[in-house]
């Protein structure tokens, strides 16, 4: 070893030295803090990736070491090691990163369950970059046509990757919950941390579509759907209708999409129903193909109001409605900012807003509630970095694009 | 159209696509193997498009419907790879591995529900996951392909290493245009283009792996077959644990937002 030229045993000590070294750097500090990814100090962190290339091109270029560090000889230890890292992270449970992990030694020293905050990750992924970097110089200043492919793919990634890793520190994800009719503009961090921002949304209305109700057969002693292992569901599109459920005929003869339950003794009997707190309820009768077994009766899924109602088959099965899926939900909202500019608008699942820089997102409601929820909460993003990723995106694209037209031809059978 | 109709057109896509394997393993069946592999995925892709239509959904959401996809993919693969390069044996070894899936949908379906969460009704649903099968079609066909050259090594030589990389270049073109693709459907439905869920980590993981092949075979291309051969196994591997295997991992029970069949 380190007898020139640097082959892959070279690349493949560096980079276990970069990992134990992370391991220490781990073990005395904890895991990397994210000042260094805001900004100005991200500029100044993001140089040095940039510096380290570019000085070893400009002024080693003669040297054994700079003819390693920009080939295959190191490229691919480093993918490796970034791949077994990976390989680690996808089968360690991952802790999100705004939490602080001091239990455990192990947790201390290797760090893997915040894998992409630790020492050891990092530094190989600097690696990774420097050498990505310098492949690029090199390849650029003898630039052929029939480098395109290699300049997108590479270029495409370094940017991509660059812009992500230093722009993660300036990138701002907020969650605000807004009550229907009324207007708010403080909303919290990841953290818990509570924000005032630039804008306010007023939610003027939430919407929910669902789903029909689903039916199933449940095992009156393990809970768990019928047929074991390849459990069935029946969609109540319509009623009357018919169906077949883990050996059981079912036959719904009436649908109630807004239901109010009554209880009389022992019977329980659902109504149609059109003020808050309506449930799902489908009146269903059963008969077993083998024994002929017959039974009938309300089965709901019940909500925050009305409890749920199953219907006992026999004494091994019965006949559920699980909870009702939403098929889209969306707000109602009008953005007001700053400078009394106003953006009205429809927040939905993938149809998110954009406002004064940030983006507004539709994440959730206030499930208890279901459909009569009149809490709507979105997820803010503000992330100015957002355009050279995808600049780096799209150059990755036309790169793949390339590859799949240029692929090597067929050499001789 | 419900799957009760599934296996009529299987059978009837399988009988196309074997009848043009024929062909393509004689001397001048070029045309009829075209035409009649093209007939087998047009019966095929009819029971997709009928799916799709009484779903009310692209059929993409459970493993039985991704399976789907898979089995009308590997032969369209199998098609493009003996258009271009002429491989006469590929079109029957790419109509066996489609067989394959199919019969697993036939005597192990799995759910197959009609309903969608709202964050999978996007534009991104259908490119992002066909890409990624159309991917996962040209890797399948090069893992079984560099297992039978490990167990024949006498059959390794330069043409069959060849045909390896222009399996693995076309599906690594795929698979980073799905992940790509992703990435893009992530931002406008998550929030955020890249947030290392489980499925996004075995991706990743992936997608090294066959980074990983094309450097070596950039390194040596005309040596170390084996370990290349290796290299394509080892990648198909945390394919698996990405396309599948996330769902039976402790580390990611629960929290993966990809957890939809």
């Amino acid at each position: 070893m380190w007898k020139k030229p640097y082959g892959y045993a070279e690349g493949f000590a560096v980079c276990a030295g970069l990992f134990l070294t992370g391991l220490l750097l781990q073990f005395i500090n904890g895991k990397t803090g994210s000042a260094f990814l805001t900004f100005p100090y991200n500029l100044i962190s993001g140089g040095i990736i940039a510096a380290v290339p570019l000085a070893v091109f400009l002024f080693f270029r003669k040297s054994a070491f700079y003819a390693w560090l920009s080939s295959v000889k190191s490229a691919i230890p480093a993918i490796i090691s970034l791949l077994v890292l990976v390989v680690i992270m996808g089968l360690t449970r991952q802790a999100p990163s705004s939490e602080t992990l001091d239990s455990g030694v192990l947790e201390r020293i290797f760090g893997f369950s915040q894998m992409t905050s630790s020492w050891a990750f990092s530094l190989l992924m600097v690696f990774f970059m420097i050498i990505l970097l310098l492949v690029i110089l090199k390849r650029i200043t003898a630039f052929r046509w029939r480098d395109t492919g290699f300049m997108l793919n590479h270029s495409g990634l370094f940017i991509a990757l660059f812009s992500a890793i230093f722009g993660s520190g300036d990138l701002q994800r907020l969650s605000m919950t807004v009550q229907k009719g009324q207007m708010q503009w403080q909303a919290q961090t990841e953290k818990g941390e509570t924000v005032e921002l630039p804008l306010a949304i007023e939610l003027k209305q939430f919407t929910i579509y669902e789903y029909p109700p689903k039916l199933m057969i449940l095992d009156n002693l393990t809970g768990k759907a019928l047929p074991e292992n390849n459990p069935e569901n029946l969609l109540v599109e319509r009623s009357p209708m018919t169906g077949e459920l883990a050996g059981w005929n079912i036959r719904v003869s009436k649908y109630l999409q807004y239901a109010g339950q009554m209880v009389t003794g022992d019977t329980v009997r659902y109504f149609e129903y059109h003020s808050e707190g309506a449930v799902d309820a489908v009146y269903a009768s059963a008969e077993n193909r083998k024994t002929g077994a017959k039974a009938e009766g309300w089965v709901s899924c019940g909500n925050f109001m009305f409890p749920f109602a199953a219907l006992q088959l026999n004494d091994k099965a019965s006949l559920i409605m699980p909870p009702v899926e939403p098929r889209r939900y969306s707000s109602d909202v009008t953005v007001y900012q700053k400078d009394d500019k106003t953006v009205e608008g429809v927040v939905e699942v993938n149809r998110p807003l954009a406002a004064g820089g940030w983006k507004i997102y539709q994440s959730s409601y206030d499930q208890t509630m279901g459909r009569w929820s009149e809490i709507s909460i979105f997820q803010l993003v503000r992330d100015p970095w957002l355009p050279y990723v995808y600049a780096g995106i799209f150059m990755m694209l036309a790169g793949a694009l390339w590859l799949f037209i240029f692929a090597p031809k067929k050499l001789e059978e | 159209m419900t799957w009760d109709w599934f296996k009529f057109f299987a059978v009837a896509a399988a009988l196309f696509w074997f009848l043009g394997a024929w062909f393509a393993l004689r001397e001048k069946g070029v045309k009829k193997a075209v035409i009649l592999t093209v007939t087998g995925l047009l019966v095929f892709f009819s029971f997709i498009v009928g799916m799709w239509i009484s779903l009310e959904r692209p059929p993409l959401r459970t493993m039985g419907e991704t399976r789907l996809w898979y089995s009308f993919f590997l032969p369209l693969a199998g098609l493009i790879t003996y258009v271009r390069w002429r491989y006469r044996w590929i079109l029957s070894f790419s109509s066996i591995l489609a067989l394959v899936f199919i019969c697993i949908n036939i005597f192990k379906p799995e759910i197959h529900n009609k309903t969608l969460m709202p964050a999978l009704q996007s534009p991104w649903f259908a490119p992002h996951v066909i890409v990624y099968m159309f991917s996962y079609a040209m890797m399948g066909a090069a893992a079984v392909f560099a297992l039978y050259l490990l167990a024949r090594p006498d059959k390794i030589n330069r043409g069959v290493m060849s045909l390896c990389d222009n399996l693995i270049y076309v599906g690594l073109a795929f698979l980073t245009v799905g992940m790509l693709f992703g990435a893009l459907w992530a931002k406008e439905a998550w929030g955020h283009y890249w947030s290392w869920d489980p499925k996004e980590t075995w991706a990743a993981a992936t997608w090294l792996g066959y980074l990983v092949f094309v450097h070596f075979r950039d390194n040596f291309p005309n040596s170390r077959y084996k370990t290349a051969l290796v290299i394509i196994l080892v990648s198909f591997v945390l394919l698996q644990v990405c396309w599948y295997g996330v769902n039976y991992l402790p580390s990611a029970k629960g929290i993966s937002v990809h957890a939809y069949s």
